[in-house]
């Protein structure tokens, strides 16, 4: 695995330079204390913590794996030291609450110390990040008296939490959840059910697990609307000695992320606590489901950032072949593979889809530091623009995270498909994050369906509104001439590839499910050329000031014309794609997908 | 895991029906006793084996790997069982010289059972593919008395066979290797090689009493670059005078690797310490004599995509199938072929599996008309075609098969990523045939720079030539499909032109570009899919179901897929200024 290095220049060109974070954090309460100053220093410590303590244990950590015992689950060596480290570096209470220990910094931040951590170890990140799902679900549904004696607990570090959703007979359709919940005299609850793929659902890191459950009441109605949330921690919170009737069952075999336990749980006469009211468990869990999912976004950037990382090092160093017009280096014995147009292909789409992804992951975390604005009229408009945005994040993100990865691999030949360098299991990481999470087909549905059309395109005019008034701005701009004039017809053709897709779903339904996946992905590429003309605006400014970092700004201007010229045709193609229809995907009997 | 099913009423219709490949058969000297039935006979013995003997030893294959102790390799339990199966039904001579024991079958025909034995288990079908590639080298290129010593019993499976090509500094660039093979003070015929050689799959292991490496070494004074590499034979255990095991050779594997996949298959490091050898061809031909295998070891491992491929996609059939998830129309719980979105997975596996079975088909038998054809016209287009199809096949076939096995593993959502159904392990397999065997990326400046440059475009023009003249103007496709051919041949001289003042752009275009002419080769050969489907129905075939669904997975390829072509050509267009605007410190 390459050392990781925390990109934090090209994190501080996004944050201060595109999107101008330090004016955003002066306008909101969680941003008073966190000026640039605060911010640097926080991110280098943050960058230190990663470089030095996670990125050394992550190949180890997936030789290794986890294990289960008779005394539970054992994570791999150091994950546990790496975990104490940071619970005692105050890491987990960063941008939570402050009336429950938290720092109070704005969540945006922790989405850069996320990025940070997810690139130098995700299997490690995720025991942190499962905690932050039951934060979540806590901050916004728990009682006061959950909050005193769980909340406080997870934040601090102390615990660690999990979201125990999925089952073996339903994933994306929560709707046919069987475990059971059964009302005590006392006002708790028993919980009986099986739950499968619960990441960090049992381990060794911490004193006490907080398991966020979905159950069902007896006599609760059918499907997601007899739901409801539970808080079922592995111990009862004035015995954590004695078991609460939680144990893993087995750990799964994976294809990737094996530091992390992906656990089947079995719940049996377990002590739980409501959350929320009855029946309401799958709209709790949806008020922060924007969040969730930019955290799995993240994932995608990560792998991209270490797919780029580990490649371009190789690329410089590599000896092999002559450049096609003449040797580059004469007195070596072949060129670096950096001279050789495939290679630098292989690097640049990765470079472009990584960047550009980073630009939009934080522009949605900038949306959503706004949810929390005292400004009602704010928080709706942040709401609208981020429940556009996350499906785009996650599934964009993380299907460009893989390409990304699976490039990175190639640039190294047959070396990257050993596991010496590091290259093959950033490629089985990055794969999951399509899959969990709600997979890119499901997020897509979200996105089309949910999201647009059912808003008649109200969530999505939120933000071509900002492409179409940048590409006003900046029209006459001679440094963007490249990028303006294709910006203007790819936002105008989205708007109207839109109206065409809601004319035809209207007609029928089917062409929602059919239209969805093309759809997300034009929409990614829409948005990172958007970001990519902003960047390149940001780089040319920044040179006609006369900085002195001229490789740095000429190379976001570099890589914002391949993106134009060679990344962004991919997004006709999808167009061309969702405009035939639904019928030569829906018209086959199922008999025609023969098994032979 | 499910159990495989060879799709064998699709390889019938392809051969058959669509390239009635068999009726060329008859008319060639060699296989003129070779028809259909046959044919068919020896097909639903390989799709036995494949799916009973074979496909069982894939996940124990996977979880168990390879063991390394002093030197000696360990298979994967059950493996030398599968593999006594499969030499005793004779699998290893199919394809192989009758003069020396192989049973002449053309490669059409034998490409049929790669696929299955591919999609049964990549990592097992390793073995016997080095060996088979291992006896093409040194059939046509090794004297007599060699072949007699070597290929009966490398065609009987007794003994493997491997390629050594690559060192820890020397991959794509074999100009710079450092093998060192000495002339033999004794005896002039052989030699004394020594050297060290990574990623030699099937390098060491149990299966057969001997094992014959095939080494590129450079002998002393050689030139430099490509043009001092020679070729030798390098058997593990010296053959005694009776041509039984003598004693061992300087031969060692000095580790085995960890693979992302492939685990069954052992990847050794070996070392060669004056080891005894035979040149085999020149010296300083071995990298040509390692070319004339090369095609028809390219077409095998872009097979190897389409296997892995195959078997993601009949695991995520038969999931989506009885998976309940969701909702119908009608409000009931349905399975997952009601959604859109899984269809799409489902189809875009399905019409680049089928649009891939019958370009590996089509491109085998190109290699039969070079290899059996008395005709020299014939012999000369089928070889000018073999040239350029050959690194498309190779790169495409496997870039396709690694998108359609993350798309099958898609389909089974948190499933696919588990061990229990095979779909993650198939993503881990497929991916080695994208880089091995000269990367993709070499695949697609063989393409460009070698094939398409070289004689100014006219391989390309036999090709669009020979795809014109089987269209059928009355097909509904006949007309995009003329379009699309033309716009090639527009893309084509517009990259010939451009890159005479800037060779940069070779590179820069080639891997969108060997995209674009696939993806034309695929709607062509929907079209003739779809029109000899129609053909079928008009004279009251039987088989409704199977040929309706030609006829559906043709729309479904060009509406849905075809369109990734003009966005491919954008790119190309686009040219590679792109590329070198950036200095090397702006990485």
């Amino acid at each position: 695995m390459p050392a990781y290095k925390a990109p934090l220049r090209d994190i501080q060109f996004v944050r201060n330079e595109v999107l101008n974070y330090p004016a955003h954090y002066s306008t909101i309460p969680e941003g008073q204390d966190a000026t640039p100053d605060m911010v640097d220093a926080i991110l280098q410590e943050g960058a230190k913590f990663c470089e030095q303590v996670l990125s050394p244990i992550n190949q180890s950590g997936d030789k290794e794996g986890c294990q289960l015992g008779d005394h539970g689950v054992t994570t791999p060596s150091g994950f546990k030291d790496a975990y104490q480290t940071y619970v005692a570096g105050g890491w987990p209470s960063l941008s939570s609450h402050s009336t429950y220990g938290g720092q109070g910094l704005p969540s945006s931040l922790g989405i850069v110390i996320s990025e940070l951590m997810g690139g130098a170890n995700w299997s490690w990140s995720m025991y942190p990040g499962l905690s932050h799902g039951a934060m979540n679900t806590l901050e916004a549904h728990g009682s006061d008296e959950q909050k005193a004696t769980y909340l406080t607990k997870l934040i601090s570090g102390e615990w660690t939490g999990t979201m125990c959703l999925t089952e073996p007979h339903c994933g994306t359709d929560l709707g046919l959840l069987k475990t059971k919940a059964t009302p005590q005299t006392d006002g708790s609850y028993r919980i009986n059910g099986t739950k499968i793929f619960i990441s960090a659902g049992e381990h060794d890191m911490a004193e006490n697990i907080v398991h966020i459950v979905l159950a069902r009441l007896p006599n609760a109605p059918e499907g997601t609307k007899g739901i409801s949330l539970f808080i079922v921690p592995r111990h009862l919170p004035n015995n954590l000695f004695e078991p609460n009737g939680v144990s893993c069952g087995a750990l799964e075999h994976k294809m990737g992320i094996h530091g992390n336990a992906t656990c089947v749980m079995n719940f049996d006469d377990a002590t739980g606590f409501l959350i929320g009211s009855e029946n309401k468990g799958l709209n709790c869990m949806f008020t922060f489901m924007n969040v969730a999912r930019i955290g799995t976004g993240i994932q995608g950037l990560a792998h991209g950032e270490i797919a780029y990382q580990g490649a371009v090092r190789y690329a410089k160093d590599r000896l092999q072949m002559r450049a096609l017009s003449g040797a580059k280096y004469p007195d070596k014995a072949a060129d670096p593979i950096i001279v050789h147009p495939d290679i630098r292909r292989m690097l640049l789409t990765i470079k472009s889809l990584t960047e550009g992804s980073r630009a939009l992951l934080y522009y949605a975390a900038q949306i959503a530091d706004l949810l929390h604005s005292d400004d009602e009229e704010v928080r709706e408009q942040a709401d609208l623009q981020l429940s556009f945005l996350t499906p785009i994040v996650k599934a964009f993100i993380t299907e460009t995270g893989f390409e990304s990865a699976n490039l990175g691999l190639q640039c190294y030949g047959g070396h990257g498909y050993i596991s010496e360098w590091g290259m093959e299991q950033n490629v089985r990481d990055a794969r999951i994050a399509m899959l969990y999470e709600g997979t890119t087909g499901i997020q897509a549905l979200d996105l089309l369906g949910r999201k647009v059309l059912m808003t008649q395109g109200q969530t999505m005019r939120t933000f071509t509104k900002v492409i179409h008034k940048f590409c006003q701005a900046e029209q006459n701009n001679p440094a963007l001439q490249a990028f303006i004039p294709a910006l203007t017809d790819l936002n105008k053709k989205w708007g109207d590839l839109t109206m065409a897709v809601g004319m035809k779903a209207m007609k029928n339904p089917e062409e929602v499910g059919a239209a969805a996946v093309d759809y997300l992905m034009y929409s990614g590429y829409a948005c990172l050329a958007y970001f990519w003309a902003q960047m390149a605006g940001v780089a040319q400014q920044a040179l006609n000031d006369g900085s002195t970092e001229v490789d740095f700004y000429q190379s976001k201007i570099a890589t914002a014309v391949f993106y134009y010229q060679r990344i962004l045709p991919r997004a006709a193609m999808h167009k061309a794609c969702l405009e035939s229809g639904c019928s030569n995907l829906l018209d086959l009997p199922e008999s025609y997908l023969a098994e032979f | 895991m499910i159990e495989y099913k060879a799709p064998l009423s699709d390889m019938r219709f392809i051969m058959y029906d669509v390239l009635q490949i068999d009726q060329q058969w008859q008319q060639w000297q060699a296989l003129a006793e070779l028809d259909s039935d046959t044919a068919d006979a020896i097909l639903t013995e390989g799709a036995k084996l494949a799916a009973q003997v074979i496909t069982p030893l894939n996940r124990s294959g996977d979880e168990t790997g390879c063991e390394w102790v002093n030197g000696n390799v360990t298979t994967p339990k059950r493996y030398a069982e599968g593999y006594q199966q499969y030499i005793q039904g004779g699998w290893s001579s199919l394809g192989g010289n009758p003069e020396f024991g192989g049973m002449g079958m053309p490669k059409a025909l034998a490409a049929q059972f790669d696929e299955m034995i591919c999609s049964a288990s990549l990592a097992f079908s390793l073995y016997p593919c080095l060996t088979a590639g291992a006896c093409l080298a040194i059939d046509a290129h090794a004297d007599d008395s060699i072949k007699a010593t070597f290929l009966p019993n490398m065609y009987a499976g007794i003994w493997s066979g491997t390629m050594c090509l690559t060192e820890p500094h020397a991959g794509s660039d074999l100009g710079i290797i450092r093998t060192k093979a000495i002339p033999n003070a004794d005896s002039n015929d052989i030699y004394r090689i020594s050297g060290t050689k990574i990623f030699i799959t099937g390098g060491e292991h149990d299966l057969t009493e001997n094992i014959i490496h095939l080494v590129l070494a450079k002998l002393p004074n050689a030139a430099a670059g490509a043009k001092g590499i020679s070729m030798f034979l390098v058997p593990k255990y010296w053959l005694n005078e009776d041509g039984s095991n003598g004693e061992a050779n300087g031969v060692s594997c000095g580790a085995i690797e960890h693979k992302m996949g492939i685990n069954g298959s052992a990847t050794c490091v070996m070392n060669f310490d004056d080891a005894k050898g035979y040149l085999i061809g020149e010296a300083g031909k071995g990298l040509n004599a390692m070319f004339t295998m090369m095609n028809y070891e390219r077409l095998l491992v872009g097979i190897q995509g389409l296997g892995c491929a195959e078997m993601s996609y009949q695991t995520a059939l038969s999931y989506a199938k009885t998976r309940l998830q969701g909702q119908d129309r009608d409000g009931n719980l349905a399975n997952l072929l009601n959604h859109g979105d899984v269809r799409r997975m489902l189809l875009n596996s399905k019409v680049m599996n089928e649009a891939g079975r019958a370009f590996s088909t089509f491109v085998a038998h190109q290699l039969d008309r070079v290899k059996y054809s008395d005709n020299t016209t014939d012999k000369a287009t089928a070889s000018q075609l073999v040239a350029f199809l050959t690194p498309i096949a190779k790169a495409f076939l496997t870039d396709i098969g690694f998108e359609n096995c993350v798309l099958g593993q898609q389909v089974l959502g948190g499933h696919g990523y588990v061990r229990e159904w095979g779909q993650e392990q198939l993503v881990r397999d497929a991916r080695i045939a994208q880089i091995y065997e000269g990367t993709n990326g070499i695949q697609a400046l063989d393409l460009v720079g070698r094939k398409l440059l070289a004689d100014k475009g006219a391989v390309l023009t036999v090709l669009t030539n020979h795809m014109r003249d089987s269209i059928d103007p009355k097909d509904s496709f006949a007309h995009i499909l003329t379009t699309k051919i033309e716009q090639l041949e527009q893309l084509s001289q517009w990259l010939i032109q451009s890159a005479q003042i800037q060779p940069e752009l070779i590179n820069s275009c080639s891997v969108e570009y060997l995209n674009c002419v696939a993806y034309v080769i695929y709607a062509w050969l929907w079209h003739r899919m779809d029109k000899t489907a129609t053909a079928l129905l008009a004279q009251g075939n039987e088989e409704k179901n199977f040929l309706q669904a030609k006829q559906h997975s043709a729309t479904y390829y060009f509406k849905h897929i075809l369109p990734r072509f003009d966005s491919s050509a954008l790119i190309v267009m686009n040219g590679s200024e792109a590329y070198f605007t950036f200095n090397e410190g702006q990485f």
